[in-house]
Formats: structure tokens, C-alpha cells, sequence
């Protein structure tokens, strides 16, 4: 087993972390040692994202091509648009299509494809989230010639099998049970769709059992068919390769590649507007910790205002020494863990606060942590502080595009969000234009604390009657399906 | 296998036609001593302009004795709330202000701890990781919020894990007499009462410099490094050798059996049995082993218990990196409405055919393939490959055998793999654990 210090939990739903989310935050630094201060911004040299091709193939489908040559492998991202927010009263739909996509196509049986790819060490998985769903690859560059043959079979043919899709589905029911009895795992999609409600961004990616059970393969196969198409969709290739020969070889593989039908609108809900603050509390009778997180909704990703909340993030709850773990852990000693942070989503996102601690202190944790909050708005930012979450997420960002893996990642978010690479070769200047006026003017705008959707999961019985303060107050228990 | 030559010899193509090429090989490793005693081990990685320091001390819960058991966990916590130049909160919050972050993490047989920072930075974490190593201040009221957090960590840890839960009742049955038997995070009722003096005396015995290897990868230089590391961690005085822990594992006389209640939706099982301490002959063996058996979906327990009939939810294997005999861990949860008893009878027949019969030549190359190319995924960052050199200098017998493990793998046979399966997977050498609702009669 292996124990680490300072890993904080940080409620995230979505595989596209991007860039700064689920880090850390800070106070003030007050004796530097001569020379040393500021170094991060006086010396670093400015990290840029490497050059790339995007082309859009006759089909419409977009690729993106970024050679990488340090270790002889490549690494494939596909996005398709065929996230939760498509089930269309199908919850658990996008999740089960993206999980059985693998599971056979016209020319390779499941175990086949399982086969071929594990024998060359390719490493592969197929996942849904809220607004997306995709395949993400690795495998040595020499192999290549024998894996994307088979993704363009993926792309274009699979089969859901209905006996392999069951199976798939029959386990998935356990599943949605199993999650419940690790609260850290489900928070995150109580509180979604608690804040979200109908809108599609509340949609449980894994569905429920209710729903799941009445899935079946021919919904999956309906479902591939009218959103795994190329003209939403990415292609992200980045590795040790050639460009000029790989997109051939890309144009002559994916290009015939057709969508069979069009598919459904988008259902449009209106995002919801809060007048009163609420509190979700999720029984869990042999609790013997509370998980708490509330906040509000918060910035799409491509908000021009991106990078400034994130600067603020990361004084409030973004890091170590963010006010919210240097309070609540540090000082206080009342948890492992306590954490911000923006889950950005197209067109809208969530700001939320969260941490855990033990039953008999979950006002008092929940209380601080809200002093914390008010503390950021009447207070503010001051300059040392500020300069200290610059320089934190200037000397962190790098590592954050070091890879392959997270560089093909990037540009998959990049055409999924509307955003190009200047995110990455700003991002310094971006973040050194944050001031502590900007910062005041952020905090007013997005660190909302009026109104605030409270979701807590622990022992109803030792808690409620305390809790009721933060809102109007409803209950669940964790055993019943759904969130 | 030819596979491994012409991969082998790709790399050095390439190597020679690309000059950014950033595969690293055995000699681009720089290693010193300083006079104290500790090792500095460099390597140069001109990628991002950043760098990662890792110290690992030789200190883990397998130095511990009951009484003090998870203090070696709890000293990590300490190292970050002060010593003499940087006091309390200082050391994350001068870190964090020149753009470093940091973590930590301990295990049964190390410590590490491990700073992130841009090249600037480099000079200010000698600096602050001497000033911790070589006068750590525990303070009494900090000692006392930060026992706080552990036993947060400790509640956090069991409320959302069955397996930590299961892992380490197991433990406490596997083993009868070493420590790797009580957990990492210690016993709760040690963790409430070990008083600042026991830390003092543990900090002093294996905190030394010559107790410590520190591993540096980035935008560096050698020469920058060595000046930086005879400055900053020289001075520090080494001190005489820590005890060694001299208990063995005597051998196990039969199966042991242990239950767990908990209020489970789905029962789960974790069988265990005892192997030697990593890097040893039969080391790379049992490690191809356990990718056969449960590494990808068409591994043998996968196939066998999760594709072909669904008799588990989800199923793994797992050796430990470690200094001392350990345990090869085979867990799984069962599906729904299967009952452990069916699940743990389908595990051990899946066993006991690789005992019978081995494994084929098809599931060797594959799980070799994949060695080869976890190697390659595993030197893509700084952070990454500061961790293997670390790592196979302290396990393994010296960083050099991070370089020759994809030749030490292809060199395994399938007569070595049944060889080792027949040795240690024996019902007199087995630990069977089981989690769940009810006992039953």
C-alpha cells in the first residue's frame, strides 16, 4: 500500500482535465530568501505548445497531426460527440455505446481485437463522459500498420454484438450499486444533478439502473449510428511519426468513412437560476465521515475570463497551500483534504468547493470552509498572494503538456471547446495580466456565495437536524437508484 | 521475441537520426557520492524547462514495531510543518511562490518525497530539502493537528475502500512474524498516541544522508547539480547505520483462512501468497506471470471470469515493490448473484492449470510486447523517470538494471514461468481473505 501525503480529492466528472483544474491553491509569502524571489517569472522561459497540422478531411472529419519524437510511440485520440447529454431519456446510453464499441466489428470479433492489440502492448480504452465520448490509444510506432486498420473498422463498423452488449450491461447494473458504497465516487454526480437538474449536464454518465435496464444493443447500434460521425468528430495523432506521410496514410483510411444518418437535435433546457440556497443530504447509515460539496454554476471552458478564475482558483482552493486546505487541514486539522475547482463544460460549468471529514465535525468544517469563501470576497486578493498563484501555475503549467498522451489530449479539447494553442503559448502572459483589481472584479463575478447548492453524503440521522442551516433541506438514501 | 531486437534496434536508429531524441540509456545516467555518504544520481532532460528532485529514504512501516507502527507514514506529514531556516507552512508556501509543487508518499519499504519546479527553482529546493533534512523542528502543537489529518486519512481510506479494508485484515493473517503485516497508516490506536519523542528518535535514526539516495531529472546540468548538492547536502553529518530489519517470514504450514464483515453489496476475495523481495531470480518470472493472468482483457482471469462467464465484476493481480519476501496478491468481486465460494473455486482452477500445464508461447511474447512498451510510456516525463531510477536503485540493485529489464524479461521462459507457479502457488502457501455481508452458517 502506499500512502501520499498530499493528494487532495477534487470533484471532477470529465476525462478532459484541462490544463489547471484539479490542482492546488495559496497564502501569502512573506521571507524569500535573496535571489530567489519571483525567479519563476524572472528566468523560466515561456513554454510553447510544438507545431502541428490540423486538415479536415472530404468527409468533415477534423485531424490534428503533432510529431513528437522522444520515446517510438504514437498516440490516437478520436472524439466523437456522443457524450451523457445524447441519451435522450436514455440514461447510461453513451456510457454503454462507448463501453461495448470494442466489442466487435465486421471483420473482428471482440476477443480478436483484444487479442491483436494487447499482444503488440497496445494500450486502449473507449470511454463516454458528459459531452463526449472516445478512444484513446497508444502503441509502438512500428505497429501502426496493424492498429489503425482496425480503429477504421471501429470508426465505421462495429457490430454490439447483443450477447457481448448484455453482458457488458449486466455488469454495469453491479456497478451502480458497487459506486455507492465509496461516497467519493458519487458525490460528484449527486451534486450534478442537483445543481443541473434536467439540463443534459446533470445526466449520470453511468446511467441508473432503471434506466440501464431497459437498454438495449439496438439502441446502442442506433445510437453509433447517428452520433459517431466524422463531421463532429476529431482524429488526434501525435507521436513518433512523419507528418506529410501519416496524413496519407490518414486521408486514405478515414476519408471514405460516411455518417449514416443525421442525427437527433440537441435537446435545449435552459440552464437553471438559484434565489435560495439548497442542501441535498445522501443518507449513508454506517457512515462514519461526511463528504460535503457545495457551490454554484460556474464558466464554459471557453470563457474569456478562463485563466483569471483559474488564478483565483488556485488562492482559494487550488493548491496546498490554498486558503481552503491551509484552514481546514492545515490548521485545523478537521480533514486530509479540502479543495476548489471550475469543471468547465461547453456551454456552462460548475464552481465547487468540497472536502470530508469525520461525522461529529461536519458543521464545523462545512462552517470554515464557508468562512473562507466570505473571506475571498471581503478581503480579496492581496499582491503577494497573487504573485504567488502566478508563479504557481507558470512553473506548473509545462509538465502539464510534457507528454504525448497529454498533448494529443489538448488538442482533442481544443476542437471539442473552441479554443486554439494560444491557451498554451499565453498562458504566461495571461496570467501575469491578472491583477489584483482583475481579481477582485473575478471574484465578485464567478466565486459566487449567494444561493449555494449543498450536497452531503454521510449519517442522516447525526447530521440533519445541524444542517438544515445551509438550506432548504431534502434527503435521499444513497441505496436508491439514481442521484 | 524477435520483436525485442528490432525494437531494440529501432531505438538506436532513431537515436542516431534524431538529435532531440530524449531516450534515455544507461550512461546518461550521472551518478556522485557526496562525503556524507549520500547519493546523487543525474539526469540531464532538456524536454520542458523544469526539474524534479526525489530523495528516497530507506524508511518505511517495515521499520516499525508496534507502539509506533505508521510512524514512518506520520514523519512524512511532519517534514512539511517546519525545521530551522523554513518553519512552519513555510516550506510549501516558498515552493509554491517560485511555481514548485511537492508531494510525498510512503510504502512499507521507503519514504519519498518529490518537488516539481521550474529550473529557476532548483537552487531554492536544495536548499529548503537540507534545511528539513538536517534540522526538522516538530513542533508539539503541530504534531497534534497533524494527527488530526492522519486520522482523517486513516477514517477516509476504510470508508472508501473495501479493498484497503480487506488488504490489510489479509495482512495481519498472512503474515505470523514481519512487519509488512500491520498497515502503512498504523494502528489507530498507535496513530492516537505516539508521543513527539518517538518521532524525534525515528527521524534521527533513519533520516541521515547516507540513508537516502536523491534522484535529479530536468533542465539541468551535472555540474550545476554537484555544486548545488556539496553546498546544500554535504554538510549535512551522516550518522551510524539504522539497524537492518533481521525477521523473516518463517514458512507458512497451511492455509489460512480470515472473513470480514461488511455491509457489501457484492462479496469480495483476495488470495495471497508468499513470494520473494523484487529483483530476485524469480522475480521476473512471477512478474510476467501476473500480466498472463490478469493484465488486459485477454488475460487468462479475465477472459476466464469476466468475458467468457460472468462470474466477476472485476478481477486483478499485483506483486509490491519490495525489500523483504512479500506477497503475490490475486483479488476479485464477484458478479452479481455469484457466490464467493464459485468465484474463489474458478480463481484457483485457472491457477492450477498454470501450475499443470504453464502458459503458451503466444501469452509470454505478449506479456513481453508489453514490457517493452511500458518501458518506453514509463520514461515520458521528468516525474516518471526520476521514479524508475529511484526505484530500481533501491529495489533492484542499481539504476543500470532499469536499462537491461526489457532484455531480463525476454530472456523468461515458459518452463521458468511454470517452474515459479508450481513453487508458490501452493495451497500451504496461501491466504484466502473474504469481505462481505454475512457470514452465512
Amino acid at each position: 500500500m502506499i500512502l501520499k501525503k498530499r493528494r487532495i480529492r477534487i470533484l471532477c466528472l470529465r476525462i478532459f482535465i484541462m490544463a489547471v483544474l484539479g490542482t492546488w491553491a495559496a497564502v501569502g509569502c512573506l521571507v524569500m530568501p535573496p535571489g530567489i524571489v519571483n525567479a519563476a517569472q524572472r528566468e523560466t522561459p515561456s513554454f510553447k505548445l510544438p507545431a502541428y497540422e490540423k486538415i479536415t478531411l472530404k468527409n468533415g472529419l477534423t485531424v490534428y497531426l503533432m510529431e513528437h519524437h522522444g520515446v517510438p510511440l504514437i498516440y490516437v485520440s478520436a472524439v466523437f460527440p456522443a457524450g451523457a447529454v445524447r441519451d435522450a431519456g436514455k440514461s447510461g446510453l453513451a456510457y454503454l455505446t462507448a463501453e461495448t464499441l470494442l466489442s466487435g466489428t465486421k471483420s473482428y470479433r471482440k476477443k480478436q481485437i483484444e487479442e491483436r492489440l494487447e499482444l503488440l502492448g497496445v494500450k486502449y480504452y473507449a470511454y463516454a463522459d458528459i459531452e463526449s465520448a472516445g478512444i484513446s490509444m497508444s502503441f509502438i510506432n512500428t505497429d501502426q500498420d496493424k492498429v489503425f486498420p482496425l480503429l477504421k473498422e471501429v470508426f465505421q463498423d462495429a457490430v454490439f454484438d447483443p450477447a457481448e452488449f448484455e453482458k457488458r450491461k449486466k455488469r454495469l447494473l453491479l456497478e451502480l450499486v458497487q459506486e455507492k458504497e465509496q461516497p467519493s465516487m458519487v458525490i460528484g454526480a449527486y451534486f450534478n444533478k442537483f445543481v443541473f437538474g434536467s439540463h443534459g449536464y446533470g445526466k449520470p454518465i453511468y446511467g441508473t439502473r432503471a434506466s440501464v435496464k431497459k437498454i438495449k444493443s439496438i439502441d446502442a447500434k442506433a445510437f453509433y449510428n447517428a452520433h459517431y460521425r466524422p463531421e463532429e468528430s476529431v482524429l488526434v495523432i501525435v507521436g513518433d511519426f512523419q507528418t506529410a506521410r501519416m496524413k496519407k496514410k490518414v486521408q486514405e483510411l478515414f476519408e471514405a468513412w460516411r455518417s449514416k444518418k443525421k442525427p437527433p437535435p440537441l435537446e435545449r433546457i435552459p440552464l437553471p437560476a438559484f434565489d435560495k440556497s439548497r442542501v441535498l443530504l445522501v443518507n449513508k447509515s454506517d457512515a462514519t465521515e461526511t463528504q460535503f460539496a457545495f457551490g454554484a454554476l460556474g464558466i464554459p471552458r471557453n470563457h474569456p475570463d478562463y485563466v483569471a478564475v483559474q488564478v483565483v482558483n488556485t488562492v482559494l482552493g487550488g493548491r496546498f497551500t490554498s486558503w481552503l486546505n491551509d484552514e481546514l487541514r492545515v490548521n485545523a486539522g478537521l480533514t486530509y483534504g479540502a479543495g476548489s475547482s471550475f469543471n468547465t463544460y461547453r456551454d456552462s460549468g460548475i464552481f465547487i468547493i468540497s472536502s470530508f471529514t469525520s461525522t461529529d465535525t461536519t458543521v464545523k468544517a462545512i462552517d470554515l470552509a464557508l468562512d473562507v469563501l466570505n473571506r475571498l470576497h471581503t478581503e480579496g486578493v492581496d499582491q503577494e498572494t497573487l504573485t504567488s498563484a502566478r508563479n504557481y501555475l507558470i512553473g506548473q503549467f509545462p509538465p502539464l503538456y510534457e507528454t504525448p498522451g497529454s498533448r494529443a489530449s489538448l488538442l482533442a479539447a481544443m476542437f471539442i471547446y473552441g479554443f486554439d494553442e494560444s491557451f498554451v503559448n499565453d498562458f504566461q502572459k495571461n496570467v501575469e495580466n491578472v491583477t489584483v483589481e482583475e481579481a477582485r472584479k473575478i471574484i465578485a463575478k464567478h466565486f459566487l456565495e449567494d444561493s449555494l447548492q449543498f450536497v452531503l453524503i454521510g449519517k442522516a440521522a447525526a447530521i440533519r437536524d445541524q444542517v438544515r442551516k445551509y438550506g432548504e433541506l431534502s434527503e435521499k438514501d444513497i441505496k436508491s437508484d439514481g442521484f | 521475441m524477435k520483436r525485442f531486437v528490432l525494437i531494440l534496434l529501432a531505438i538506436c536508429l532513431l537515436a542516431g537520426a534524431s538529435p532531440i531524441c530524449a531516450m534515455p540509456a544507461t550512461e546518461d545516467v550521472h551518478t556522485f557520492t557526496l562525503k556524507n555518504g549520500m547519493k546523487i544520481l543525474v539526469l540531464e532532460d532538456h524536454a520542458i524547462p523544469n526539474v524534479t528532485l526525489q530523495i528516497f529514504f530507506k524508511v518505511g512501516s517495515r521499520n516499525e514495531y508496534p507502539g509506533i507502527t505508521g510512524l514512518s507514514h506520520f514523519l512524512e506529514h511532519m517534514m512539511f510543518n517546519g525545521a530551522k531556516k523554513y518553519g512552519p507552512k513555510m516550506f510549501d508556501r516558498v515552493l509554491e511562490n517560485a511555481g514548485g509543487s511537492s508531494n510525498a508518499y510512503t510504502t512499507e519499504n521507503v519514504t519519498t518525497y518529490q518537488d516539481w519546479v521550474p529550473e529557476s527553482a532548483l537552487e531554492l529546493i536544495f536548499e529548503m530539502e537540507a534545511d528539513r533534512m538536517g534540522s526538522l523542528a516538530l513542533d508539539e502543537k503541530i504534531v497534534e493537528s497533524e494527527r488530526g489529518v492522519v486520522l482523517s486519512e486513516y477514517t477516509t481510506g476504510y470508508e472508501n475502500s473495501d479493498y484497503e479494508l480487506l488488504d490489510d485484515q489479509l495482512r495481519s493473517v498472512a503474515y505470523q512474524t514481519h512487519p509488512y503485516r500491520w498497515p502503512v497508516i498504523g494502528y489507530e490506536s498507535d496513530i492516537r498516541n505516539w508521543k513527539r519523542r518517538d518521532i524525534k528518535d525515528y527521524f534521527d535514526r533513519y533520516y541521515a544522508p547516507n540513508n537516502a539516495i536523491a534522484v535529479v531529472v530536468g533542465d539541468v546540468t551535472l555540474a550545476q547539480v554537484k555544486t548545488l548538492a556539496e553546498k546544500y547536502l554535504e554538510p549535512i553529518p551522516s550518522r551510524a547505520p539504522p539497524r537492518a530489519v533481521h525477521t523473516r517470514e518463517p514458512e507458512q504450514r497451511g492455509e489460512k483462512r480470515l472473513f470480514v464483515h461488511k455491509d457489501v453489496s457484492s462479496p469480495h476475495i483476495l488470495i495471497v501468497y508468499h513470494v520473494p523481495e523484487t529483483g530476485t531470480a524469480d522475480y521476473y518470472a512471477l512478474d510476467l506471470l501476473s500480466a498472463i493472468l490478469s493484465q488486459g482483457k485477454s488475460s487468462r482471469l479475465y477472459s476466464a471470469l469476466i468475458s467468457d462467464k460472468p462470474l466477476a465484476t472485476e478481477i486483478s493481480t499485483y506483486m509490491p515493490n519490495a525489500l523483504d519476501p512479500t506477497l503475490f496478491y490475486v483479488y476479485a468481486v464477484c458478479a452479481d448473484g455469484v457466490s464467493v465460494k464459485t468465484l474463489e473455486k474458478a480463481i484457483l482452477r485457472e491457477i492450477d492449470n498454470v501450475v499443470a500445464k504453464g502458459v503458451t508461447g503466444t501469452e509470454i511474447q505478449k506479456a513481453q510486447n508489453n514490457v517493452v512498451a511500458s518501458f518506453y510510456r514509463s520514461l515520458e516525463t521528468m516525474s516518471n523517470k526520476a521514479d524508475m531510477i529511484g526505484t530500481y536503485e533501491i529495489f533492484f540493485g542499481g539504476y543500470q538494471k532499469l536499462f537491461t529489464a526489457p532484455e531480463v524479461y525476454r530472456k523468461v521462459t515458459a518452463m521458468d514461468i511454470k517452474t515459479v507457479a508450481a513453487k508458490y502457488f501452493k495451497k500451504t502457501n496461501r491466504t484466502v481473505g473474504v469481505l462481505e455481508k454475512s457470514e452465512g452458517k
